[in-house]
């Protein structure tokens, strides 16, 4: 479409006439906000001059009846569409590949209650996670989803992306978080998945749709927990001679069937590069910090147990003070300059295995990047802990990839491509929660094995004109 | 070009989004344009290739913003991209390229002229003289600080010129600054004359306790994020007797509704229409409680929208205290 084409009048029109002229936008200015998300290729397509495509219309429903309508119409002249939240997602998930809508969820931004009987605010999922946050602290509790990117991601991106944040391990990645969900469907229905997340009333709706990255519908509303603020939080840190010793510890910490609040295990080459750097802690060796919160008596009680179990194989108590710092600076690592940035390219090569795994996982990517690519720098940490494993948030970075845009996006693509594929040999998946998106599509047929035909088939059924997100999560593109 | 001096901050800030919750025109308009990352993008454009300085689309979303500096004060660098706004709406007025709106607003106020009337050892810069017993007043207009906000440095520093000559003519070794925007335009631009805020002067002459009575005081961008937050108007309010309430989710979003673009209702007053409805929406809650300002310019612009609101300045709190 272009706006010297009346066909692409008559659609803006009738998009106008459901949300209003204001709230249908094709200007230059929003459209390049719309054309990077946190995509690195994005990034570096802009940096090296060239211009990623942008949207033909960024449209913002104002409710739910909205988005049916704007579906409805997407669908008659079989257009593409893009949810977009906060833009903040790695994997180009919200990009526009094929131009047509971007839908942007912001404006969809109202706490509609908070039940503190049950325990669960009910959001509009455009809502900033930030904004959402700070409401519902102010009435006295939290939800407890603490991400790095609470400041600019959406409640419907975390449920997009099956997200997480810093407090995951006794509180749930997002998917433990939501109870159910409102979701316009690709054709345009309104519909709710069940009120409770448990129960034995056939498969969960509200599964299918976390983690469907906007491929399968517009997710519009959500019912989350929340919870009281705990009366204490308190944080150790512990140095280890190699990250295996440190991986004991806190597998052992898992084991023990307590409840650490967070278990961060930063590996010798980024205890060198970023715990020095952000927290000015300079050691060698392997950080490992963990965390409990509750009633202070038993997070004493479980500091001191946790405490043991990391002595049997710390080569130093960092103390109280190396824990809460951490906490304190835990997001100062995503500011710049302490992120890394372009002219840097650099990929967060996230996965999850199972403790008998998850250090095979590690050394497979890590040497196909050391032997493949010795240009690139290999760092990892351990970041969200499960009874059964934990998830590996490993980075590559490059100081100087080429000038050239398609060489250097080939080169990313290498890179990911041997990296990820190491991984599932090893035990690993694609992703553990930052998600699929443009990004590694194209490697979730090799994950899923025949079983991406039922996810296929779910996308078929759902979005029969492939308007929703096409080109994402693996499934079909739209032509160019 | 201006913004090749914020080289780095378009480096930091075209692809962050850690501030983007704290734009408060963002939040209202929810554009992408609308966030430092969104504005950063488009100067690089700019830096890119001069050309685009001159779209339209890139120049309305510059002017669009309210320069609340919340972000700037949020960042964990102190990343100026306040100062990267203020320096490409330089580029756009020196090509010539700035709105019809914007030049003709310019051209009134390039007209400022200031003249002083009384005697005293302090001269008052303000709306409400009647307040300072013993003061000077020096009247006149905005003394080039709406003119820097929107890019126009040389008629700026005229009228600053003007402003600065009556000050020394008057004799006044002490300039006392009701409005935040001259303030933090002020505070260091007379090198002989001690400048500070009309706060600071009240809670130095210190103030009698009437009564008790629960306000919120409304955060002004100007003192809070260009100015290292004083604690001056707060402690006059306590002085004052007031109880000051929180209000809002958080203590980092601004709700100062485009103080920080000084003449933003002027220039944009649907958005300023939609800043105050955040405040009218989010003091729903509070029942009959009162809103203090350090603001006139605040005040006026949430009276303008819904007059029945409860919004006095500090100066008037001072005032009633004296009634
Ligand atoms: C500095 C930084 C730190 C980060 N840290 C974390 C972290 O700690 N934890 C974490 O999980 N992630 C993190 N991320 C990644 C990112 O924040 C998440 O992936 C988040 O889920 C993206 O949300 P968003 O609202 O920005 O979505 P977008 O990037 O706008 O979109 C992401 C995907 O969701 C889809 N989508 C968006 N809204 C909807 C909706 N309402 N219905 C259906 N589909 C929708 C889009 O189409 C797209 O496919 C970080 C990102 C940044 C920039
Ligand atoms: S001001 Fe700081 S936090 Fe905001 S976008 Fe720029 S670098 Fe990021």
């Amino acid at each position: 479409m272009t706006p010297k084409n009346y066909l692409y009048e008559m659609i803006r029109s009738e998009l106008t006439w459901v949300v209003g002229d204001e709230y249908v936008q094709a200007n230059e200015a929003d459209n390049l906000g719309h054309s990077i998300d946190y995509y690195w290729v994005p990034e570096c397509w802009h940096d090296r001059g060239e211009r990623p495509t942008p949207p033909d219309l960024v449209v913002y429903p104002g409710n739910t009846q909205e988005v049916a309508a704007i579906l409805k119409i997407a669908n008659t002249h079989n257009i593409p569409v893009t949810p977009w939240g906060g833009g903040s997602g790695s994997q180009g998930g919200a990009l526009p590949i094929y131009g047509g809508i971007v839908l942007d969820m912001k404006r969809m931004n109202k706490v509609i209650e908070i039940d503190p009987v049950t325990m669960c605010v009910t959001a509009e999922a455009g809502i900033n996670a930030q904004h959402l946050e700070w409401e519902v602290e102010k009435a006295g509790f939290s939800t407890m989803h603490l991400p790095a990117s609470i400041s600019c991601a959406t409640l419907g991106g975390f449920i997009a992306h099956r997200g997480t944040g810093v407090l995951s391990t006794k509180y749930g990645k997002i998917e433990d978080m939501i109870m159910s969900l409102e979701v316009v469907t690709p054709t345009g229905e309104i519909i709710n998945t069940l009120p409770v997340p448990r129960h034995a009333s056939g498969p969960s709706l509200t599964e299918l749709f976390l983690g469907s990255e906007g491929t399968l519908g517009v997710v519009t509303k959500a019912v989350m927990k929340i919870h009281p603020i705990p009366a204490a939080r308190k944080f150790h840190a512990y140095l280890f001679e190699t990250m295996h010793d440190a991986m004991v510890a806190g597998s052992q910490l898992m084991i023990s069937r307590m409840r650490p609040a967070v278990i961060r295990l930063y590996d010798e080459a980024s205890t060198a590069r970023v715990i020095k750097r952000v927290l000015n802690i300079d050691r060698k060796g392997a950080y490992l910090v963990f965390g409990f919160d509750g009633p202070e008596k038993i997070v004493d009680l479980e500091m001191e147990e946790a405490c043991k179990i990391c002595e049997r194989t710390s080569k130093e108590d960092l103390g109280t003070e190396a824990g809460q710092s951490w906490w304190k600076n835990r997001y100062k690592f995503f500011y710049p300059p302490y992120m890394f940035q372009l002219p840097q390219a650099f990929g967060t090569l996230d996965t999850v295995a199972t403790f008998a795994n998850i250090e095979n996982v590690y050394w497979a990517m890590k040497n196909v990047v050391k032997e493949n690519f010795p240009q690139a720098a290999f760092i990892g940490h351990f970041s969200h802990w499960y009874d059964w494993g934990c998830m590996l948030y490993a980075r590559f970075i490059i100081e100087e990839p080429p000038q050239d845009p398609n060489e250097a996006v080939a080169l990313y693509n290498r890179i990911w491509d041997m990296a990820i594929r190491a991984a599932i040999r090893e035990g690993g998946v694609i992703n553990e929660h930052h998600g699929v998106g443009l990004k590694l599509g194209r490697i979730m047929r090799d994950l899923y094995g025949p079983a991406f035909n039922v996810l296929e088939s779910l996308k078929k059924v759902l979005d029969p004109n492939n308007i929703m997100n096409p080109g994402k999560m693996g499934f079909p593109g739209k032509g160019v | 070009m201006h913004i090749e001096n914020y080289l780095n901050v378009i480096d930091a800030c075209r692809f962050c989004f850690m501030c983007r919750h704290l734009d408060p025109v963002g939040n209202v308009t929810f554009r992408e344009a609308d966030t430092p990352r969104g504005r950063a993008l488009m100067c690089d454009r700019i830096r890119m290739d001069a050309a685009n300085l001159s779209n339209p689309d890139y120049i309305d979303a510059f002017y669009r913003s309210a320069l609340s500096a919340a972000n700037r004060f949020h960042c964990v660098s102190d990343y100026d991209e306040t100062g990267l706004v203020l320096a490409v709406r330089r580029d756009i007025v020196e090509a010539d390229l700035a709105p019809a709106a914007v030049k003709a607003l310019a051209k009134t106020l390039e007209k400022d002229a200031f003249s002083v009337k009384g005697k005293g050892n302090a001269l008052y810069f303000g709306p409400t003289p009647e307040l300072y017993k013993g003061c000077a007043v020096i009247t006149g207009g905005d003394p080039g600080k709406a003119l820097a906000v929107l890019g126009f440095e040389a008629a700026s520093k005229k009228v600053f010129a003007r402003f600065k000559k009556a000050v020394t003519d008057s004799g006044c070794k002490t300039l006392i600054v009701a409005e935040p925007s001259a303030f933090e335009f002020l505070h260091d631009r007379l090198p002989d004359v001690k400048v500070i805020h009309s706060a600071a002067y009240f809670v130095e002459q210190g103030m009698n306790k009437t009564g008790s009575r629960k306000a919120v005081y409304l955060e002004s961008d100007f003192l809070k994020n260009y100015c290292g937050n004083p604690s001056a108007p707060r402690d006059l309010l306590k002085q004052l007797g007031y109880k000051l309430v929180p209000f809002g989710t958080n203590v980092e979003e601004s709700y100062a509704v485009g103080e920080g673009a000084v003449v933003y209702d002027t220039l944009y007053p649907t958005l300023a229409e939609r800043l105050c409805q955040r405040v009218y929406d989010l003091a729903e809650g509070l029942g009959k409680t009162r809103f203090i300002t350090a603001s006139q310019t605040v005040k006026d612009t949430l009276k303008k929208y819904n007059p029945a609101f409860d919004v006095i300045t500090l100066e008037e709190a001072v005032a009633l205290s004296q009634d």
